[in-house]
């Protein structure tokens, strides 16, 4: 897994690409996290447009990073879930959890 | 006709997409639904990491096994590993809904027509599963 970061209107965001599946992915997603709450950067998307397939040890990185940002203040909101990766998150019901857009500037919006 | 199709993997995470990959080629093949066999797919995955990480404990030496059967629309996947297993039958699901693991099984259990736990005649642990991939509706 890859994680390139930016920033959109004091959101930041989150490109990760490959497979999200824990081992390295989890220390590299959490370590990224702590960053931007050391930065003062509460609010996070996480895009998932070129995320192949997720486990469910890969759910955990999300649900660990979404616990961390909420204890912090802020929120971690998903962005281009594929149909696969949505179907994960129905049968697990995290879909109830994670705020999910497939608009950028729609999920940014959703902060203010 | 039946055929089948078996490959062999280091206990390592990043070979978790090989199966993944095997079970797409197969697909490509049987004119069957899209989001049927990304759900068989899942569900390989997770029977792989499972193998692996709680299965062999990652150590590469020892090599988890995926044997893929089909019959018609039918897939059957077969995961083998070195472990000692886990007792399925008295497994219940977590209610704790923002756990960081152990939805696996739950997965595996949702996406697949029979899921079965259990120990392979030579003695290996091993997950079964199958799912008929019918043409499908809702690609």
């Amino acid at each position: 897994m890859k994680i390139k970061e930016r920033k959109r209107d004091g959101v930041a965001i989150l490109e990760m690409s490959g497979k999200l599946m824990g081992g390295p992915d989890a220390e590299a997603f959490d370590e990224t996290i702590k960053t931007l709450i050391h930065e003062g950067c509460h609010n996070v998307i996480v895009s998932m447009e070129r995320v192949k397939w997720v486990n469910s040890t890969g759910l955990g990185i999300l649900i660990s990073g979404y616990t961390t940002l909420k204890k912090s203040g802020g929120e971690l909101k998903l962005l281009k879930v594929s149909d696969r990766i949505e179907n994960i998150f129905i049968v697990s019901k995290l879909y109830t959890v994670f705020e999910s857009f497939q608009d950028e500037a729609e999920a940014v919006q959703s902060f203010s | 006709m039946a055929s089948r199709v078996e490959i062999k993997l280091p206990s390592d995470m990043q070979y978790l997409g090989v199966p993944d990959a095997v079970l797409m080629e197969i697909g490509s093949d049987l004119e069957c639904g899209q989001r049927a066999l990304e759900e068989l797919g899942t569900s390989v995955i997770e029977a792989c990491t499972n193998a692996m990480e709680h299965g062999n404990k990652l150590d590469d030496v020892l090599p988890i096994q995926v044997i893929f059967e089909v019959e018609g629309h039918e897939i059957t996947i077969t995961v083998l590993d070195e472990g000692p297993g886990f007792d399925f039958e008295h497994w219940t699901p977590s209610d704790e809904l923002m756990r960081q693991r152990g939805r696996g099984i739950l997965i595996m259990r949702e996406f697949t027509d029979t899921l079965e736990f259990g120990r392979h005649e030579d003695g290996r642990f091993m997950i079964r599963m199958a799912k008929k991939l019918a043409p499908s509706e809702d690609d």
